[in-house]
């Protein structure tokens, strides 16, 4: 397989959409904040990704059928995660979320959780193992705070609780 | 807003010590919440890895998330260089 290039992106207009979309989002929705990160955290690699345990992370919606689906009917959002084990069979995958069209999703969940890319991923070598645990969280969420606040302090226990080298993130 | 949501959590796992990359459909949400790395994808919500059923093209999209972590020494954010050639079915 040739690998693709990665190209720099143009960011010149980026920042003024950016800001324009947070204005039409604290107009459109109660409680939003302009919550973003402090933009200076960079971990390098430990190891090679040969060696390096990887686990998914998505805000797409997903949960297993058993589980209880994402909030979705409420303009509140839904602050919370559910745990997606790596042996799941992805015939029990969902995807709850009302801003996308999940049915490509829902027909094959490797379009926004690649659960069996990564296991081929690690059969070729190219990884060294996949995380036992995923995570699946909801993005709609007007007010970002408790996402930045709580979810995702949560999920970076869970990830270091499963000795995750490298986060593969996934919005829908 | 998943873009927000998936950006804010990636800074704060990213900040606890674990490297993160995200592949993303909205790139002026990724770019202003600042995450470490990102690939820009013009595919549709919901098609972040592709099409149902393309696991070739799925793992073009995973390969080019692994190289940026291996290639970044500093937050970047690159555009992969896919044309959605289905668009009109989302329309």
């Amino acid at each position: 397989m040739k690998p693709i290039p990665l190209e720099p992106l143009d960011t010149t207009e980026l920042q003024q959409k950016y800001d324009d979309w947070i204005v039409f989002v604290e107009r459109s929705h109660h409680g939003s904040n302009p919550r973003i990160n402090p933009g200076d955290a960079f971990t390098p690699l430990s190891k090679p990704l040969s060696q390096s345990r990887v686990a998914l992370v998505t805000t797409a919606g997903a949960h297993l059928v058993d589980q209880t689906p994402f909030h979705v009917e409420t303009v509140a959002g839904d602050p919370t995660h559910r745990i997606l084990p790596d042996d799941l069979d992805p015939s029990d995958l969902r995807f709850t979320h009302t801003h996308y069209d999940t049915a490509p999703a829902n027909q094959d969940p490797n379009c926004v959780f690649p659960i069996d890319r990564l296991h081929e991923l690690v059969e070729r070598g190219r990884l060294g193992a996949a995380s036992p645990v995923h995570v699946g969280m909801m993005g709609f969420n007007p007010d970002p705070s408790p996402i930045q606040d709580d979810l995702a302090p949560r999920v970076a226990g869970i990830l270091a609780d499963a000795e995750v080298d490298v986060a593969i993130m996934v919005p829908g | 807003m998943c873009h927000r949501s998936v950006g804010l959590v990636q800074g704060v796992v990213e900040a606890s010590g674990i490297p993160t990359v995200t592949i993303s459909m909205r790139p002026d949400v990724t770019y202003g919440v600042k995450v470490p790395r990102a690939a820009y994808a013009r595919f549709p919500h919901g098609n972040p890895f592709g099409e149902p059923y393309r696991p070739e093209q799925h793992h073009l999209v995973f390969e080019a998330l692994l190289r940026l972590l291996e290639q970044a020494t500093a937050p970047t954010f690159v555009e992969l260089p896919f044309r959605w050639r289905r668009w009109k079915q989302w329309l």
